[in-house]
């Protein structure tokens, strides 16, 4: 404890000392005595004999008024030299300031006006006030990722500076990032292994007061030790909370009812008392719905809401209730429209299936490329196929020899018989002879659908034959509004696909229309032409399909569900500060991004069609347009039970040593020096009235 | 009739009260006159004294025949002497008694005009005189009516003769070799100081009064703060940081000297009587000196 740092030199104290001395010299020399005569100084001689006999200190003596200055300059003197008491500090010179900044540390706890992070700041500007000359100190700040703010550094200026730039995030907690970082200088480490016995450790361990100064939040750091760092958690905030907080939003459309849309969301109450509130449904900005809800502390309920919409659509869910955590009172999601996809159709010509896949509705989401059979053996069609570009490829009465990285529809064809991709193949494989509708048809015991090779592999189960539907499978989102037994179809054949195929339209001949996965793609599969072609090539109706209504519905279906143009599910949720990386179509090249109807801040896609989005600090609905049409969307939200859990933990495992926390209570250095100054004021006012007295 | 200068010293009042006043002396001394004393001498009075043998030559009037009658001796019939009193008042006109309101010389002169007054309507041979130079004449004043020489006298002394004690006294020793009631009035603040003179005059079996005038200002000093003090007889100056308590110090200094003086003055059986300035001279001389003893 020093009382004051500036006198440690015993030099300075002797030099305070002089000061009054001088004083007192520039006192005598400069006094004026006034004359007074008196009948004889007789009496006067003998009485100033005795105190002649030790003068000056008799001089001093009883002299108020000098006195008075004397001790109004000391005091002036230890005023300036800031005299204070250091607090009972751990003294070891080295201190690491460890602050949260995740998004729990927003939270005003009852009968405070400020936050803790805001308070967390107060405090740590008070111990680095408080710091001696020779102190050193380090700033990291940690959310989900740690940040070294300050490196050590005995200038308190940068310390404050630096602290003063530190803001709160709406980020998770991850404290074991910082802590490895403040471990730098304390426990240095080996520079090799450690089984080596001629590697010693060369750096000096440099223990540290390790300052957190958190609300906890952070799960258990195990793969750490304290060592050298002499550790104390400053714990803000107080166990008596009151937090309701949305913990999950989402939104679900109905696969039998489009455009039925479930959201759910589920409310948890981390305070200490029951709560019974309301939560308001709002889409688009607009308010669209709200239930009353009551909670026990530490109880969750679940909400669900039915919207009717077949439209994107922006959804937040706000709590009606004021408790000390904003951020998790509101949630966001959003309804994914209907994406325009990209569908390569490889025919010799199918007026029905052109006309189907170019009606108005149609043309909206998709996006045809019309090419012969030839196409499949060009290196571009290689190329587009491994690479994924196309939503759907449609072989009307063909088929590659590789399957391509996407989703197919066959039309009286049959896929090839080795169902793996161009990923797993190399391209030069692309260039192999197409397989023909013709030759899949007239050669059914060809190696390429051989089932006795490949028993996984598609099929043909019967001979080309009259075909009469049988049964439909009416609850497939392909199937769904189609009214398909008025077909008549001439000539078709059954199919046989691999394990997991689902039959969707039967027949007396089988299978004539399947649907199979293949390694995270679908493969469907008819078993009939639409258009067939006699032998000089000349097309015939093989149904009167097209004529029906049902045929551009189930193309509609196709692209939708098969080609991806609906997601069937609301729009994805990450967390605050995450990257988030979204793949767009290969049209759009300068998408644009906004949040709650922000301004739209332009990204750059890759090459490949995916960007990246950084800026995601904000929790909302995040939209990524393309010349003012709704491309993507993605929404930002908390969601993390242990950031909307803000009583303050007591107790922090860290490694195998349990930290207790204290309340915050910082050993501040107790400054003297306004009380010297008042002191001062007072022994001047109080030489002021002496002199007046004596004057008067 | 030089009414301002009797008013200035001696009120009418005064004068009328002083002249049913008479000094005391405790001492009978020989006096040069026929008086209204009793005198060592053996005279002519009323007053029965002694009776002694006849021897020739005496006057045979003074013989007691009764005595002679019964005893068959003659005897003379002695009878007391009454002759006058000697009275001298030494007025100390040193620059330091020319100090306070009223100064201190002004009432040194109040008082040895007083008693000599008293001493003049009792037909007393009465001098009084300011110690001076050497060579300045005072003054034998016998008689009411000499009350005005004796304050044309006064008035003419003023301060500024800067003798010490000691040379005062001994010029006064040497100019009246006659013995009588002495009064001194002095501050006494001689920094020869004041033994030597009273003892001069003990020694010239004087029945000695010292009267010890002292100013208020000087008992209780207003004074405070840094003072250079200088001494106005002798222009010495004392520089001196007056506090409460240097004051407190030079107060117990007064009283250790005027607690000396008396002392001193017991111990000869020379009455002191200390005189304030502030005090009327009718209350001195009708009250305080009357009690003391120095009039009746």
């Amino acid at each position: 404890m020093n009382l004051i740092p500036s006198l440690a030199n015993p030099l300075a104290w002797g030099l305070l000392g002089l000061i009054p001395v001088g004083i007192v010299l520039l006192y005598f020399l400069k006094l004026k005595r006034e004359s007074v005569e008196v009948p004889s100084t007789y009496l006067w001689s003998k009485t100033i004999e005795d105190l002649h006999v030790n003068s000056l200190i008799q001089r001093l003596r009883r002299n108020l008024l000098l006195l008075l200055q004397l001790l109004a300059v000391a005091v002036a003197i230890i005023a300036l030299l800031r005299p204070g008491m250091q607090g009972e500090t751990t003294g070891q010179g080295r201190t690491v300031f460890l602050l949260d900044t995740s998004a729990s540390m927003q939270a005003i706890d009852d009968g405070e006006t400020v936050n803790r992070f805001e308070k967390s700041k107060q405090l740590i500007l008070a111990r680095i006030d408080s710091m001696s000359d020779t102190d050193t100190a380090m700033l990291i700040t940690f959310s989900d990722r740690p940040e070294t703010v300050q490196s050590f550094t005995t200038d308190r200026v940068r310390l404050r500076n630096s602290l003063k730039r530190i803001e709160v995030t709406n980020h998770t907690t991850d404290i074991l990032g910082a802590l490895k970082a403040a471990d730098g200088l304390a426990n240095p480490r080996r520079s090799s292994d450690i089984t080596d016995v001629n590697d010693f450790q060369v750096a000096d361990a440099k223990p540290a007061d390790l300052l957190i100064y958190s609300d906890g939040g952070f799960p258990t750091v195990t793969e750490f030790s304290l060592g050298n760092l002499k550790t104390e958690i400053i714990s803000m905030g107080s166990p008596i909370v009151n937090n309701l907080a949305i913990t999950a939003f989402s939104t679900e459309r109905n696969t039998e009812q489009p455009t039925e849309v479930q959201a759910f969301a589920t409310i948890s109450n981390f305070g200490s008392q029951s709560v019974a509130t309301t939560a308001t449904l709002s889409m688009n900005g607009e308010f669209l719905d709200a239930e009353a809800i009551e909670i026990e502390a530490g109880d969750q309920t679940g909400l669900s809401f039915t919207i009717e919409t077949d439209e994107a659509a922006s959804l937040a869910i706000t709590l009606d209730h004021k408790d000390d955590l904003d951020i998790d009172n509101t949630a966001y999601t959003g309804l994914s429209p209907l994406r325009n996809v990209s569908v390569l159709v490889v025919t010799a010509g199918n007026t029905p299936l052109s006309v189907g896949l170019q009606t108005e509705k149609t043309s909206k989401i998709c996006s045809p490329t019309f090419v012969t059979p030839s196409y499949l053996q060009t290196d571009e069609y290689a190329l587009r196929a491994s690479s994924g570009s196309d939503d759907l490829i449609i072989y009307d009465g063909c088929a590659p020899t590789v399957m391509p990285a996407t989703n197919t529809f066959f039309i009286a064809a049959l896929p090839p018989a080795k169902s793996s991709t161009l990923r797993e193949i190399a391209p030069a494989d692309a260039s192999a002879e197409p397989v023909t509708a013709q030759e899949s048809a007239t050669t059914p015991t060809s190696p390429a659908s051989d089932g006795a090779n490949d028993i996984r592999g598609w099929k043909w189960s019967t001979e080309k034959s009259s075909v009469n539907l049988i049964d439909i499978e009416r609850m497939h989102p392909l199937m769904r509004y189609l009214e398909l037994f008025s077909l008549l179809i001439f000539s078709g054949r059954g199919i046989e696909g691999p394990p997991g195929t689902v039959e969707l339209v039967g027949a007396d001949i089988g299978s004539v229309l399947s649907i199979a996965p293949r390694d995270g793609f679908q493969d469907l599969v008819l078993g009939f032409d639409i258009i067939s072609r006699d032998e000089e090539g000349n097309p015939q109706t093989n149904t009167n399909w097209y004529a029906e209504r049902s045929w551009p519905v189930f193309l509609f279906n196709v692209l939708r569900y098969l080609a991806g143009a609906a997601n069937a599910s609301g729009a994805p949720s990450y967390r605050p500060g995450e990257t988030v990386r979204l793949r767009l179509e290969n049209s759009v090249h300068a998408p644009q991004v906004s949040c709650n109807d922000g301004p739209p801040k332009t990204v750059t896609p890759s090459p490949s069609g995916v960007i990246e989005i950084v800026d995601t600090e904000i929790p909302g609905n995040y939209l990524i347009e393309n010349n003012s049409q709704l491309t993507d969307r993605f929404a930002v939200n908390l969601f993390s039970s242990r950031e909307s859990s803000i009583a303050a933990v007591k107790e922090i495992d860290i490694g195998y040593e349990s930290v207790a926390s204290t309340t915050g209570g910082v050993d501040q250095r107790i400054e003297y020096w306004r009380w010297a100054l008042i002191t001062m004021l007072g022994l001047i006012a109080a030489e002021w009235w002496v002199y007046s007295r004596r004057v008067a | 009739m030089n009414t301002t200068r009797t008013d200035q010293l001696l009120s009418p009042a005064l004068l009328a009260k002083l002249e049913r006043m008479e000094l005391v002396s405790r001492k009978v001394f020989r006096g040069r006159m026929k008086g209204e004393r009793k005198s060592k001498r053996k005279g002519q009075s009323v007053e029965f004294h002694d009776f002694r043998n006849y021897v020739p030559g005496d006057d045979l009037r003074l013989i007691d025949w009764n005595l002679y009658a019964r005893l068959d001796q003659l005897f003379l019939k002695l009878f007391q002497e009454e002759e006058d009193l000697h009275f001298y008042a030494m007025i100390d006109a040193s620059e330091s008694m020319n100090f306070g309101n009223p100064t201190k010389l002004h009432v040194a002169k109040q008082l040895a005009a007083a008693l000599g007054y008293v001493g003049l309507c009792r037909a007393d041979r009465v001098s009084v005189q300011a110690l001076g130079p050497p060579g300045r004449h005072a003054p034998v004043l016998r008689g009411r009516a000499s009350l005005w020489k004796m304050l044309n006298y006064l008035d003419e002394v003023d301060s500024g003769h800067n003798v010490s004690l000691y040379d005062g006294v001994k010029d006064f020793s040497n100019r009246n070799s006659g013995t009588g009631v002495a009064v001194l009035i002095s501050d006494l603040m001689d920094k020869n100081g004041y033994e030597t003179a009273l003892r001069m005059l003990i020694g010239r079996q004087m029945d000695v009064f010292v009267m010890h005038v002292l100013s208020p200002e000087e008992i209780d000093p207003p004074l405070r703060g840094d003072r250079r003090l200088i001494d106005i007889e002798d222009g010495d100056a004392a520089e001196v940081t007056i506090n409460t308590y240097v004051l407190q110090k030079y107060q117990e200094t007064v009283k250790s000297f005027i607690g000396s003086v008396k002392t001193f003055c017991a111990k000869r059986s020379i009455v002191y009587l200390p005189v304030r300035t502030e005090t009327p001279v009718e209350t001195i001389v009708t009250k305080y000196l009357r009690e003391r003893g120095v009039v009746r």
